[in-house]
Protein backbone atom coordinates (compact mmCIF):
# COMPACT_ATOMS: atom_id res chain seq x y z
CA UNK A 1 0.00 0.00 0.00
CA UNK A 2 2.49 2.58 1.17
CA UNK A 3 5.37 1.72 -1.12
CA UNK A 4 6.12 5.32 -1.98
CA UNK A 5 7.11 7.07 1.26
CA UNK A 6 5.81 10.44 2.33
CA UNK A 7 9.27 11.97 1.98
CA UNK A 8 9.30 11.37 -1.78
CA UNK A 9 6.06 13.31 -2.22
CA UNK A 10 7.32 16.11 -0.01
CA UNK A 11 10.68 16.38 -1.78
CA UNK A 12 8.93 16.53 -5.16
CA UNK A 13 6.52 19.13 -3.79
CA UNK A 14 9.34 21.28 -2.46
CA UNK A 15 11.26 21.13 -5.73
CA UNK A 16 8.19 22.01 -7.78
CA UNK A 17 7.20 24.83 -5.45
CA UNK A 18 10.74 26.22 -5.60
CA UNK A 19 10.65 26.15 -9.37
CA UNK A 20 7.32 27.96 -9.33
CA UNK A 21 8.55 30.71 -7.04
CA UNK A 22 11.75 31.01 -9.05
CA UNK A 23 9.70 31.39 -12.21
CA UNK A 24 7.49 34.05 -10.62
CA UNK A 25 10.61 36.07 -9.81
CA UNK A 26 12.63 35.51 -12.97
CA UNK A 27 10.07 35.70 -15.75
CA UNK A 28 9.19 39.03 -17.35
CA UNK A 29 6.22 37.89 -19.39
CA UNK A 30 2.98 38.31 -17.41
CA UNK A 31 1.42 35.10 -18.76
CA UNK A 32 4.55 33.14 -17.83
CA UNK A 33 4.35 34.54 -14.30
CA UNK A 34 0.79 33.21 -13.98
CA UNK A 35 1.94 29.83 -15.29
CA UNK A 36 4.65 29.69 -12.63
CA UNK A 37 1.90 30.31 -10.07
CA UNK A 38 0.14 27.24 -11.41
CA UNK A 39 3.33 25.24 -10.78
CA UNK A 40 3.34 26.34 -7.14
CA UNK A 41 -0.35 25.43 -6.71
CA UNK A 42 0.31 22.00 -8.17
CA UNK A 43 3.17 21.50 -5.74
CA UNK A 44 0.81 22.15 -2.83
CA UNK A 45 -1.67 19.67 -4.30
CA UNK A 46 1.03 17.01 -4.49
CA UNK A 47 1.88 17.58 -0.84
CA UNK A 48 -1.81 17.26 0.16
CA UNK A 49 -2.43 14.08 -1.80
CA UNK A 50 0.87 12.49 -0.76
CA UNK A 51 0.14 13.11 2.91
CA UNK A 52 -3.32 11.66 2.34
CA UNK A 53 -2.04 8.41 0.92
CA UNK A 54 0.44 8.18 3.80
CA UNK A 55 -2.10 8.81 6.55
CA UNK A 56 -5.02 6.99 4.95
CA UNK A 57 -7.24 10.05 5.18
CA UNK A 58 -9.29 11.79 2.50
CA UNK A 59 -9.44 15.38 3.73
CA UNK A 60 -6.37 16.43 1.80
CA UNK A 61 -7.90 15.29 -1.46
CA UNK A 62 -10.89 17.55 -0.77
CA UNK A 63 -8.57 20.47 -0.17
CA UNK A 64 -6.81 19.60 -3.42
CA UNK A 65 -10.18 19.83 -5.19
CA UNK A 66 -10.77 23.25 -3.63
CA UNK A 67 -7.32 24.36 -4.77
CA UNK A 68 -8.10 23.24 -8.33
CA UNK A 69 -11.34 25.27 -8.29
CA UNK A 70 -9.58 28.33 -6.90
CA UNK A 71 -6.83 27.98 -9.50
CA UNK A 72 -9.51 28.19 -12.16
CA UNK A 73 -10.78 31.44 -10.61
CA UNK A 74 -7.25 32.76 -10.35
CA UNK A 75 -6.52 31.97 -13.98
CA UNK A 76 -9.75 33.63 -15.15
CA UNK A 77 -9.27 36.84 -13.18
CA UNK A 78 -5.50 37.03 -13.76
CA UNK A 79 -5.77 36.50 -17.48
CA UNK A 80 -8.61 39.04 -17.64
CA UNK A 81 -6.35 41.55 -15.93
CA UNK A 82 -3.54 40.76 -18.38
CA UNK A 83 -5.82 41.27 -21.37
CA UNK A 84 -7.05 44.55 -19.86
CA UNK A 85 -3.47 45.71 -19.24
CA UNK A 86 -2.52 44.92 -22.80
CA UNK A 87 -5.58 46.63 -24.24
CA UNK A 88 -5.18 49.78 -22.17
CA UNK A 89 -1.39 50.08 -22.01
CA UNK A 90 -0.08 47.93 -24.91
CA UNK A 91 2.57 46.28 -22.70
CA UNK A 92 2.93 42.63 -21.82
CA UNK A 93 6.03 42.66 -19.63
CA UNK A 94 6.17 43.13 -15.90
CA UNK A 95 9.12 45.55 -16.00
CA UNK A 96 7.17 48.02 -18.13
CA UNK A 97 4.44 48.35 -15.51
CA UNK A 98 6.04 50.94 -13.26
CA UNK A 99 3.06 53.01 -12.18
CA UNK A 100 3.09 51.72 -8.62
CA UNK A 101 6.89 51.54 -8.37
CA UNK A 102 8.39 53.84 -5.74
CA UNK B 1 8.22 -1.85 -6.85
CA UNK B 2 6.08 -1.03 -9.84
CA UNK B 3 4.66 1.87 -7.87
CA UNK B 4 8.15 3.23 -7.27
CA UNK B 5 9.01 3.05 -10.96
CA UNK B 6 5.82 4.87 -11.91
CA UNK B 7 6.32 7.48 -9.21
CA UNK B 8 9.91 8.15 -10.23
CA UNK B 9 8.92 8.41 -13.88
CA UNK B 10 6.11 10.86 -13.16
CA UNK B 11 8.22 12.87 -10.72
CA UNK B 12 11.18 13.23 -13.07
CA UNK B 13 8.91 14.19 -15.97
CA UNK B 14 7.14 16.73 -13.76
CA UNK B 15 10.40 18.35 -12.78
CA UNK B 16 11.74 18.34 -16.34
CA UNK B 17 8.57 19.99 -17.66
CA UNK B 18 8.62 22.50 -14.80
CA UNK B 19 12.18 23.41 -15.76
CA UNK B 20 10.85 23.98 -19.25
CA UNK B 21 8.12 26.27 -17.90
CA UNK B 22 10.65 28.35 -16.01
CA UNK B 23 13.49 28.53 -18.51
CA UNK B 24 12.14 28.34 -22.07
CA UNK B 25 11.84 31.66 -23.87
CA UNK B 26 9.22 30.95 -26.53
CA UNK B 27 5.83 31.27 -24.85
CA UNK B 28 4.30 28.47 -26.94
CA UNK B 29 6.91 26.01 -25.66
CA UNK B 30 6.26 27.30 -22.15
CA UNK B 31 2.56 26.54 -22.41
CA UNK B 32 3.25 23.08 -23.85
CA UNK B 33 5.57 22.21 -21.01
CA UNK B 34 3.01 23.53 -18.51
CA UNK B 35 0.50 21.12 -20.07
CA UNK B 36 3.01 18.29 -19.73
CA UNK B 37 3.55 19.20 -16.07
CA UNK B 38 -0.18 19.14 -15.34
CA UNK B 39 -0.65 15.74 -16.99
CA UNK B 40 2.30 14.31 -15.07
CA UNK B 41 0.99 15.67 -11.76
CA UNK B 42 -2.27 13.86 -12.54
CA UNK B 43 -0.17 10.70 -12.90
CA UNK B 44 1.28 11.28 -9.44
CA UNK B 45 -2.24 11.61 -8.06
CA UNK B 46 -3.14 8.27 -9.65
CA UNK B 47 -0.08 6.67 -8.06
CA UNK B 48 -1.14 8.05 -4.67
CA UNK B 49 -4.58 6.48 -5.08
CA UNK B 50 -6.51 9.73 -5.49
CA UNK B 51 -8.43 8.81 -8.61
CA UNK B 52 -11.04 11.56 -8.36
CA UNK B 53 -8.49 14.33 -7.88
CA UNK B 54 -6.39 12.94 -10.72
CA UNK B 55 -9.35 12.82 -13.08
CA UNK B 56 -10.40 16.34 -12.15
CA UNK B 57 -6.82 17.48 -12.57
CA UNK B 58 -6.90 16.15 -16.13
CA UNK B 59 -10.35 17.63 -16.81
CA UNK B 60 -10.10 21.05 -15.20
CA UNK B 61 -6.40 21.84 -15.19
CA UNK B 62 -5.08 20.13 -18.29
CA UNK B 63 -8.09 21.04 -20.43
CA UNK B 64 -9.94 24.09 -19.15
CA UNK B 65 -7.14 26.16 -17.65
CA UNK B 66 -4.66 25.30 -20.41
CA UNK B 67 -7.26 26.42 -22.97
CA UNK B 68 -7.64 29.68 -21.00
CA UNK B 69 -3.94 30.35 -21.42
CA UNK B 70 -3.91 29.50 -25.11
CA UNK B 71 -6.91 31.78 -25.65
CA UNK B 72 -5.19 34.69 -23.93
CA UNK B 73 -2.04 34.10 -25.97
CA UNK B 74 -4.12 34.48 -29.11
CA UNK B 75 -5.69 37.69 -27.75
CA UNK B 76 -2.36 39.22 -26.72
CA UNK B 77 0.00 39.49 -29.68
CA UNK B 78 3.49 39.23 -28.28
CA UNK B 79 6.41 40.83 -30.04
CA UNK B 80 7.87 37.74 -31.67
CA UNK B 81 4.60 36.93 -33.40
CA UNK B 82 4.45 40.43 -34.77
CA UNK B 83 8.01 40.28 -36.10
CA UNK B 84 7.64 36.88 -37.74
CA UNK B 85 5.98 37.27 -41.11
CA UNK B 86 5.49 33.60 -41.92
CA UNK B 87 2.26 31.94 -40.95
CA UNK B 88 3.92 29.23 -38.87
CA UNK B 89 4.01 26.56 -41.57
CA UNK B 90 7.23 25.01 -40.35
CA UNK B 91 6.08 25.26 -36.77
CA UNK B 92 2.85 23.52 -37.66
CA UNK B 93 4.76 20.60 -39.15
CA UNK B 94 7.14 20.52 -36.20
CA UNK B 95 4.21 20.40 -33.79
CA UNK B 96 3.18 16.96 -34.95
CA UNK B 97 5.78 14.89 -33.06
CA UNK B 98 5.13 17.01 -29.96
CA UNK B 99 1.42 16.27 -30.30
CA UNK B 100 2.21 12.58 -30.67
CA UNK B 101 4.36 12.76 -27.57
CA UNK B 102 1.45 14.31 -25.67
CA UNK B 103 -0.91 11.54 -26.69
CA UNK B 104 1.68 9.01 -25.57
CA UNK B 105 1.97 10.88 -22.29
CA UNK B 106 -1.75 10.70 -21.64
CA UNK B 107 -1.88 7.02 -22.56
CA UNK B 108 1.07 6.32 -20.26
CA UNK B 109 -0.57 8.22 -17.42
CA UNK B 110 -3.74 6.20 -17.79
CA UNK B 111 -2.10 2.80 -18.12
CA UNK B 112 0.53 3.26 -15.43
CA UNK B 113 -1.83 5.00 -13.04
CA UNK B 114 -4.61 2.46 -13.36
CA UNK B 115 -2.30 -0.54 -13.10
CA UNK B 116 -0.35 0.87 -10.17
CA UNK B 117 -3.04 2.58 -8.12
CA UNK B 118 -3.42 0.97 -4.68
CA UNK B 119 -7.18 0.68 -5.01
CA UNK B 120 -6.29 -1.30 -8.09
CA UNK B 121 -8.36 -2.48 -10.98
CA UNK B 122 -10.60 -0.14 -12.88
CA UNK B 123 -13.37 -2.75 -12.89
CA UNK B 124 -13.61 -2.64 -9.15
CA UNK B 125 -13.47 1.14 -9.33
CA UNK B 126 -16.52 1.23 -11.54
CA UNK B 127 -18.40 -1.41 -9.54
CA UNK B 128 -18.37 0.16 -6.11
CA UNK B 129 -17.05 3.66 -6.94
CA UNK B 130 -14.35 3.39 -4.27
CA UNK B 131 -12.47 6.66 -4.00
CA UNK B 132 -15.02 8.87 -5.69
CA UNK B 133 -17.87 7.72 -3.48
CA UNK B 134 -15.92 8.23 -0.28
CA UNK B 135 -14.63 11.65 -1.32
CA UNK B 136 -18.15 12.68 -2.34
CA UNK B 137 -19.70 11.59 0.92
CA UNK B 138 -17.13 13.55 2.95
CA UNK B 139 -17.35 16.53 0.60
CA UNK B 140 -21.11 16.81 1.00
CA UNK B 141 -21.25 16.28 4.74
CA UNK B 142 -18.16 17.51 6.57
CA UNK B 143 -17.04 20.11 4.05
CA UNK B 144 -20.40 21.16 2.64
CA UNK B 145 -20.10 24.78 3.80
CA UNK B 146 -16.63 25.10 2.26
CA UNK B 147 -17.98 23.56 -0.93
CA UNK B 148 -20.72 26.19 -1.15
CA UNK B 149 -18.17 28.88 -0.34
CA UNK B 150 -15.99 27.73 -3.24
CA UNK B 151 -18.98 27.94 -5.57
CA UNK B 152 -19.58 31.50 -4.33
CA UNK B 153 -15.92 32.35 -4.99
CA UNK B 154 -16.28 30.94 -8.50
CA UNK B 155 -19.31 33.16 -9.09
CA UNK B 156 -17.52 36.26 -7.79
CA UNK B 157 -14.47 35.42 -9.89
CA UNK B 158 -16.64 35.07 -12.99
CA UNK B 159 -18.28 38.46 -12.38
CA UNK B 160 -14.87 40.02 -11.71
CA UNK B 161 -13.39 38.59 -14.90
CA UNK B 162 -16.30 39.95 -16.93
CA UNK B 163 -15.98 43.41 -15.35
CA UNK B 164 -12.20 43.54 -15.78
CA UNK B 165 -12.29 42.28 -19.34
CA UNK B 166 -15.13 44.37 -20.71
CA UNK B 167 -14.60 47.21 -23.13
CA UNK B 168 -14.00 50.52 -21.42
CA UNK B 169 -15.51 53.79 -22.60
CA UNK B 170 -12.27 55.68 -22.09
CA UNK B 171 -8.76 54.31 -21.87
CA UNK B 172 -6.00 55.02 -19.40
CA UNK B 173 -4.32 57.52 -21.72
CA UNK B 174 -7.57 59.47 -22.07
CA UNK B 175 -7.98 59.84 -18.32
CA UNK B 176 -4.36 60.89 -17.70
CA UNK B 177 -3.98 63.37 -20.55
Amino acid sequence: MKIVPLEAYLILSVLLFGLGVFGMIVRRNLVAILMSTELALNAVNIAFVGADSHLGLLDGQIFALFIIALAAVEAAVGLGIIVAIFRLRKVESSDELTDMGG
Amino acid sequence: MMQWIAFLFFASMTLLSALGVVFLSNIIYVILSLLSTLVMVAGIFFVAGAELVGALQLLIYAVAIAVFYVLVLTAVPWEKALKKDSHYRIEGVLTFPILLAFYLEIILVFLLGVSVSPKGQIREFIQNLGNTQVVGSILFSKYFFAFELVSLVLLVGMIGAVIVGRKEDKTYEDSTS
